[in-house]
């Protein structure tokens, strides 16, 4: 471990240069992780840290938002596992309901693409609870998939699961995200219910 | 609801893969195939595509609070940061 100041200073250059980029999706992912920001900024602070002190040993021109979201799982899962103690699976609609929300939103009486509009309607704070409503093995998989465009390979080494596993919960998931989302649009009255 | 042929019951078994960008050029090129014949079926996936990217939006980036910013540049002008106590 001898290594000089220039070393140091290069390196957290190279640490601010690339990482500082990436501290606004962070903290989102971190927040719809932690569902309040005190943790979300404690989570981000920890994932930091750990970063900091692993990059020395980053490879460059390697995945690092991967890299970094890794660490960022991985602190979360170790620490507020343990504290937010919730159900693990979901209640989404059953496998027959594929087009659960199609379905139903095409079924209001609008002219023009009357889903995209409903869809549309409902404010952003109202979809970020209702993905944070999900339980973190399924929020998880659907965040990285869907809000940070993760590949199934990728999650898989995010969330050191298999292929196979990442799919399914991806895929149930979504639609208890689409379940979440068809009730907030009945109880705001977009839709006629 | 239209009545969805094979094809349909086919490409919808695919969709989600499809439109995540995880199936090889075969499927890739049976589903556009498919899709650019069959309004219900692009109905369906258009709807997907919107959905996602709604998602994504709304749940996306979020401005970093200004306390954060500088309890991480503290992190980093520290000596040395796995020495520092939280």
């Amino acid at each position: 471990m001898a290594q000089t100041a220039q070393d140091d200073r290069a390196l957290r250059e190279r640490f601010e240069r690339d990482v500082l980029p990436l501290l606004p999706s962070l903290y989102g992912a971190a927040l719809r992780m932690t569902r309040n920001p005190a943790d979300a900024e404690d989570l981000v602070q920890e994932t930091y840290l750990r970063a900091y002190r692993g990059f020395a040993g980053f490879q460059e021109g390697t995945n690092l938002k991967a890299w970094l979201y890794r660490i960022l799982t991985n602190s979360f899962i170790n620490t507020y596992r343990k504290k937010q103690r919730e159900p693990q699976t979901v209640e989404g609609p059953d496998d027959a309901d594929e087009w659960y929300l199609f379905d139903r939103l095409g079924g209001q009486n609008v002219e023009g693409s009357a889903e995209d509009e409903v869809l549309d309607r409902i404010p952003d704070e109202a979809v970020k609870k209702a993905l944070e409503s999900l339980p973190e093995n399924f929020r998880i998989p659907v965040l990285l998939a869907d809000v940070e465009g993760f590949s199934y390979k990728e999650i898989a080494e995010i969330m050191e699961t298999p292929i196979g596993t990442v799919m399914s919960r991806l895929h149930r998931g979504r639609k208890a995200l689409e379940r979440v989302l068809w009730q907030t649009a009945e109880e705001r009255g977009l839709v006629d219910g | 609801m239209a009545k969805c042929g094979p094809e349909c019951e086919e490409t919808l078994q695919e969709i989600e893969r499809f439109l995540d960008h995880e199936v090889d050029e075969v499927i890739r090129v049976r589903v556009e195939r498919h899709l650019s014949g069959c309004d219900d079926c692009t109905d369906k996936a258009t709807f997907r595509v919107h959905l996602k990217a709604l998602i994504q939006t709304k749940c996306a980036e979020h401005e970093v609070p200004d306390a954060l910013k500088d309890r991480l540049r503290t992190v980093l002008s520290t000596p040395d940061p796995g020495l520092d106590p939280r």
